[in-house]
């Protein structure tokens, strides 16, 4: 297979500080998702820097990448990306399994935040007896569980009807009241008014970066 | 993360995924079933010649009067030869070092005689010692004892066989048979012999429960020779105090014997430990063979897994990204494909080793092979399907940690 290299973001310049709430915008293609696995550690830019916390990421090797991710980043995908077989209590669990915390504090520790999401009824369900809003939910408590730096969100509510994508942006909202710093990838309009700034992307240019006049009133 | 975490990571995959699981095990299951089942064919055969040659005695050294032709007979005893006899016997007793017993044994074919009941029977004449230097049991009744030898009485100890035939349920003991025209006391009856069915050495196979047994004495004084040309003794049994012994005293045997019968070739040795030695000498490559066709089939059975659980890590490339995003490091990716693979040939050993017994015991019921297993099999084939299934369970292992996050995550 010929690999062609295909430039998914250039000239990329900005600085988003502690508990701001960012929305990235930007049509289909436009680099949003390579930008938010840059933002988390997913991915390395193969020029540039970027620096989390006065870190250098690109400086780190595999295991301090995963530690961050671990420990600074919680990610929301717009497919849930649960494991299907295990239980919410579980899929929430799992980041503390990792971060080596102990059974009985990973147990309560997962509890509350499927309590925070509101679905501490639901901590045995697995995601396939879920409805979709209460899988991004689950997603949601698991991206929140190790208490991470910044939430990260890639069109959480894209695989969403309006309503229960409402509700999922009213618990970011919650979030960022507590003083998470969000940033959420979207190309729908409404869900960008709910954050401060909203950096819009275009064929893997910074089009336009504003504040929000809706929400910073 | 914790040992213990792997381990319930690894299981709860493979409790997910049972069907697939088995699939990956099959290997593994018949790899060590086959490995229990073939070494405890092997051990089964070991067992069988050895308790073969413990009939004959290992610390024996038997010397037999060689079956000739009248003619042979003719011309032995004109090149001076007596062929088998007491003072064969007595020499090996004063001269071999190291002798415990000589029992020396005449021989004749008879027709036995119990009220309306004939039968074919082999008279043996011994002496006492012969029931203990020859490892044989009396089932009930009593062996020959010295007053009787002394005296020369008429008694016997029939087979288990020949008593079955001639007395059927009745109680044989102190009823009187008769044998040509003597007239015998049943004194006891043997335990049964399992059957004498290969020929050992030079020792034609045949059937030992159909013999009677009466004093030398007995023999010499009351039944004619078989010809006139019959020499005294067909067997003499020498038993060695210490085994370590036992090639040396058989060559001094063997010297005697040569001369007091001239260089006549009517005599042959038998040393049923040189024969078991032999005999497992040439089973030990009969025993590689085997064990190195169990091990194969391990090894293939290692190759299923490595196979299976390739396949499962393009399968699970998702989830793996998923662990890899929420901060699971490559060896703890690592870890929980070798746990999988560990916990997949050891639940496939515990399998297999049920299955392997439950052949060996199938094989020795169903079959006349005779299988023994030995628990150190059942060690070395769980302990190598562990070996195996870490061993071909590192590659896919490996892959799968160093699967690109953002790759796996993106794919479908
Ligand atoms: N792994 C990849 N291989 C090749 N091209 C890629 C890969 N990932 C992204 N791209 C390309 O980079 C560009 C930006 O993609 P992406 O960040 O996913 O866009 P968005 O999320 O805004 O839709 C697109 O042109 C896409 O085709
Ligand atoms: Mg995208």
């Amino acid at each position: 297979m010929g690999e062609i290299e295909v430039t998914a973001l250039k000239g990329v310049n900005l600085q988003i500080r502690k508990n701001e709430y960012v929305a990235i915008m930007g049509p289909s293609g436009s680099g949003k998702s390579t930008l938010m696995n840059i933002l988390g550690c997913l991915d390395t830019p193969t020029s540039g820097e970027y620096l989390f916390n006065n870190v250098d990421v690109s400086s780190l090797n595999d295991d301090e990448l995963s530690a961050m991710r671990n420990r600074e980043i919680g990610f929301v995908f717009q497919t849930f990306n649960l494991l299907p077989r295990m239980s919410s209590l579980h899929n929430v669990e799992l980041p503390l399994m990792y971060a080596g915390v102990n059974k009985q504090e990973r147990k309560d520790r997962a509890v509350n935040a499927l309590e925070r999401v509101g679905l501490a009824d639901r901590m045995h369900h697995k995601p396939s007896e879920l409805s979709g809003g209460q899988r991004q939910r689950v997603a949601v408590a698991r991206a929140l569980v190790t208490n991470p730096g910044i939430l990260l969100a890639d069109e959480p509510t894209g695989a969403l009807d309006s309503k229960t994508g409402d509700e999922i942006m009213a618990l970011f909202d919650e979030l960022h009241n507590e003083g998470n710093t969000i940033i959420v990838i979207t190309h729908e309009k409404e869900i960008a008014e709910y954050a401060q700034r909203t950096i819009f992307l275009k064929d893997g240019n910074i089009f336009s970066d504003e504040p929000n006049s809706i929400r910073n009133k | 993360m914790q040992f213990e975490e792997n381990i319930r990571v690894a299981l709860r995959g493979l409790i997910d995924h049972k069907f697939r699981s088995f699939l990956t095990m099959l290997g593994i299951i018949f790899g060590v079933a086959s490995v229990i089942a073939m070494l405890s064919i092997g051990e089964g055969a070991k067992r069988e010649a050895i308790a073969k040659y413990q009939d004959l005695g290992v610390s024996n050294i038997i010397v037999r009067d060689k079956d000739l032709t009248v003619q042979e007979l003719e011309e032995v005893r004109s090149k001076f030869s007596q062929g088998l006899s007491l003072n064969d016997a007595n020499a090996i007793k004063n001269i071999v070092p190291g002798v415990e017993a000589v029992v020396p044994q005449a021989e004749k074919s008879v027709e036995v005689k119990f009220a309306d009941k004939a039968s074919k029977s082999t008279l043996i004449g011994i002496t006492p010692e012969f029931i203990e230097v020859l490892n044989y049991e009396t089932g009930y009744g009593k062996f020959i004892d010295q007053m009787q030898y002394d005296r020369g009485l008429k008694v016997c100890v029939l087979g288990a066989g020949i008593s079955k035939t001639l007395f059927q349920s009745r109680e044989p003991v102190g009823q009187m048979v008769k044998v040509e025209d003597q007239w015998l006391e049943v004194v006891g009856v043997m335990k049964s012999k399992a059957l004498f069915t290969e020929t050992v050495g030079e020792l034609a196979s045949r059937d030992l429960n159909n013999d009677i047994y009466i004093p030398l004495s007995t023999f010499h004084k009351r039944f004619e020779p078989e010809n006139e040309l019959a020499s005294e003794l067909k067997q003499l049994t020498v038993k060695i105090e210490n085994s370590e012994k036992l090639m040396l005293a058989a060559s001094v045997v063997e010297e005697i014997i040569k001369r007091h019968h001239y260089n006549n070739p009517d005599y042959s040795i038998v040393i049923p430990y040189e024969l078991l030695k032999q005999e497992e000498k040439e089973r030990r490559i009969y025993n590689i063979l085997l064990g190195a066709i169990a091990a194969i089939s391990l090894v293939v059975g290692g190759i299923g897994i490595m196979n299976i659980m390739l396949a499962t890590v393009m399968e699970r490339t998702r989830e793996i990204g998923i662990r890899r995003a929420i901060g699971a490091r490559k060896s703890d990716i690592m870890s929980q494909f070798v746990t999988e693979a560990v916990a997949i040939s050891i639940t496939g050993g515990i399998i297999g080793v049920i299955l392997g017994v439950g052949l060996s015991l199938g094989i020795t019921l169903f079959t006349d092979v005779t299988t023994f297993i030995r628990l150190y099999s059942v060690f070395i084939a769980f302990g190598f399907s562990v070996v195996v299934g870490i061993s071909f369970g590192y590659l896919p292992a490996k892959s799968a940690a160093n699967l690109k996050p953002i790759e796996s995550i993106r794919y479908e």
